[in-house]
This record gives structure tokens, sequence and C-alpha cells, in this order.
């Protein structure tokens, strides 16, 4: 009978000493596009995952697992971090490029795209933008990765002629491993040979 | 002896040099917002730059939004603590990884380039859980 008391202090000191204080909470929203991720939190106790619009799942310390997920209403996210949303930084705007073969001269519809891309700048007020280029899977990587590289610059002469000035114009290539249609080793594709534009 | 003080030195100056890579700009910014970066604080504006082991800070009623080199973004709400732990984004060597802990606060976040190519090289923590994210857009709150 005398047990019973002790029980309970234990189980309080172990709650004292485990429990960090700490209640975590994530909920999985639909990305822009309409599609929902998949996330999965876990803990040393446990795991949930989310994987539709509006789960949440709960964490109250290290030695708890997550709790169940339940599904939270949009008017209940929109009201509590509004916040967060009107803060939201807008997506990155992004431009694709494309060249005359093995040549740094750019075709004469990706040279339409120039004025859109300084129309961009001016609009999203941008202090950074990023040019990469991109190649396919075909040929040696070295040469890919200078050809790229130098395409990039081209495109970067072009935006500074135009009297661009930002604090970061990040140039760089990327090569074969930022596909923008994956492909196997040693296929030609020419969506990939190309040079991105990024707006931030 | 000397010569390995001498190599021991040479790293220790050799680290922060080579995390000296921008990770990200501020994009937007509202309130009192600071950043905490090898033990300095220094007041955040739009436009400037984001380090790997940053430690972004907002104060009451403020938020910031930031836009990594992947494309992410992220925004941190009122009263928010963030570390940049780890970020490498580098598609020609294939190497990537983001570690960011949340330590408090409510934040937003939006996959990028990483988050497709390489999802699993993706860590958001908070102080008592890790967060594994498959090409997603979430929010996350930690009080404490």
């Amino acid at each position: 009978m005398a047990a019973a008391p002790v029980f309970m202090f234990i189980v309080f000191t172990v709650g004292v000493l485990l429990g960090s204080g700490h209640e975590s909470q994530v909920i999985l929203l639909p990305d822009p596009d309409g599609s929902v991720g998949v996330v999965e939190v876990s803990t040393d106790a446990g795991r949930a995952v989310l994987s539709e619009a509006g789960q949440m799942t709960k964490v109250g310390g290290l030695a708890a697992a997550p709790s169940a997920p339940v599904k939270v209403s949009e008017a209940q996210i929109e009201q509590e971090f509004s916040s967060l949303f009107t803060a939201e930084p807008p997506q990155p705007d992004k431009f694709l490029l494309y060249f005359e073969q093995n040549s740094t001269q750019l075709t004469a519809e990706s040279k339409q795209l120039l004025p859109q891309i300084l129309d961009s700048i001016t609009a999203r007020q941008a202090y950074a933008i990023g040019i990469y280029g991109h190649s396919d899977r075909t040929g040696s990587d070295e040469y890919n990765l200078k050809l790229s590289l130098q395409r990039a610059e081209a495109v970067r002469d072009l935006l500074s002629e135009r009297n661009v000035s930002l604090q970061a114009m990040d140039v760089d290539s990327h090569g074969e491993g930022n596909p923008f249609i994956p492909t196997a080793d040693g296929v030609a594709e020419p969506r990939n040979r190309r040079v991105e534009v990024i707006v931030r | 002896m000397r010569m390995l003080f001498c190599l021991v030195f040479f790293l220790c100056c050799a680290g922060p040099v080579l995390a000296s890579d921008s990770v990200g700009t501020v994009k937007t910014m509202t309130g009192t917002t600071m950043v905490e970066r090898q033990g300095e604080l220094l007041g955040l504006t739009v436009g400037m730059s984001v380090y790997a082991d940053d430690r972004l800070i907002t104060k009451a009623n403020s938020s910031l939004g930031l836009i990594l080199k992947d494309d992410t973004t992220l925004t941190l709400g009122p009263e928010s603590e963030m570390q940049v732990r780890e970020f490498i984004f580098e598609p020609k060597e294939n190497r990537f990884s983001m570690v960011l802990k949340m330590l408090k606060g409510s934040f937003l976040y939006m996959s990028g380039v990483i988050g497709k190519l390489a999802p699993e090289s993706i860590k958001l923590e908070t102080p008592d859980s890790t967060i594994a994210v498959r090409g997603t857009r979430l929010l996350i709150k930690v009080d404490i």
C-alpha cells in the first residue's frame, strides 16, 4: 500500500528531470503548387509522420514521443500564424536562358528575356541574384563545367552592361549536378544546357 | 612541437575563412532583429548577408524573412531565435547539407533546391526533436 506514494514521487521527479519545459509544434502545409510533402518528427522516444495538409504533431520533451497527428483547420492556422505569412519572402523569380551550341552566345529567344530579368530586379527590389551555368550529362565534366561557367559569366556581363548593380551577384557553374530534367549519364538533353538567373 | 603549434594555429585561422561564404540574404524585416555572429550582436537590415553559425534573433512585434542560396525561404515570427548550424550547397560536387536549429518562437519553412536534390541532407532541429523534410512547406512553433 505504501508503494503508491513512492511511485508517484518517482514519476514526478522523472518528469521534472526529463521534461525540458519545451513544447514544440510542427504543422505541414501544402506547397504553393498544391502538392503536399512529407515530414517526419522524431524524439528519443518515437516519431510522427505528417503527410496531409494541416496535420500537426506536438512534442513535449525528448523523452516523450511526438503526439499522433491531428488536423488543424486552415482558419486556425491563418489566425495563429498570420504574422509569419505576411513576412514570408516571395519565392525567387527564375529565368532559363539557352545558348547556341558550344557557344556563349544567347539564342535570339533567350536574349528577349533580358528586359524581363531587369524588370524583376526592379520590381522585387532585389539585393541578390544568382547566375548559374548548367550542363547536360554528355561530354567531359571538365569541358561542361568550363563552358557553363563561361556562359554564366557572359550573362553577368550582359546584365552589367545594362547597369545592374547589386550587393551580391553570385556567378557559378553547377555542372550536371542540378538538372532541369533529370537523365542518365551520357544522355544529351538540350533543356539542361542552360543558365538560370535567380532573382532573390 | 613548434611545427605542431604552427599547424594548429594555421588550422584555427583557416576555419573562419573557409566558412565565410554567404548562405543567404535578408529579404523582409519588421521591428527589431539582430544576429549573433562570432560573439558580437549586430542589427539586421534588408539586403544583409547571412552566414553559417549565425544566430538570428527577432524581438517582440518583429519578423525576419530570409532567402537562402538554394532558394529555401525561412521566416521567423516575433520573439524567435534560430541558428544556422550548417549550410552546404555545392551541386557541382554533389555536396548538400542544411542543419537549422529552431531555439524558440515560430517559423515558416519552404524547401528550395536542396529539398529537391538531396532532401535527406536537411535537418531541422527543435530543442527536443528532429524534423526530416521531404520537399515541402511547414510551420514550426517552439515554446519555452
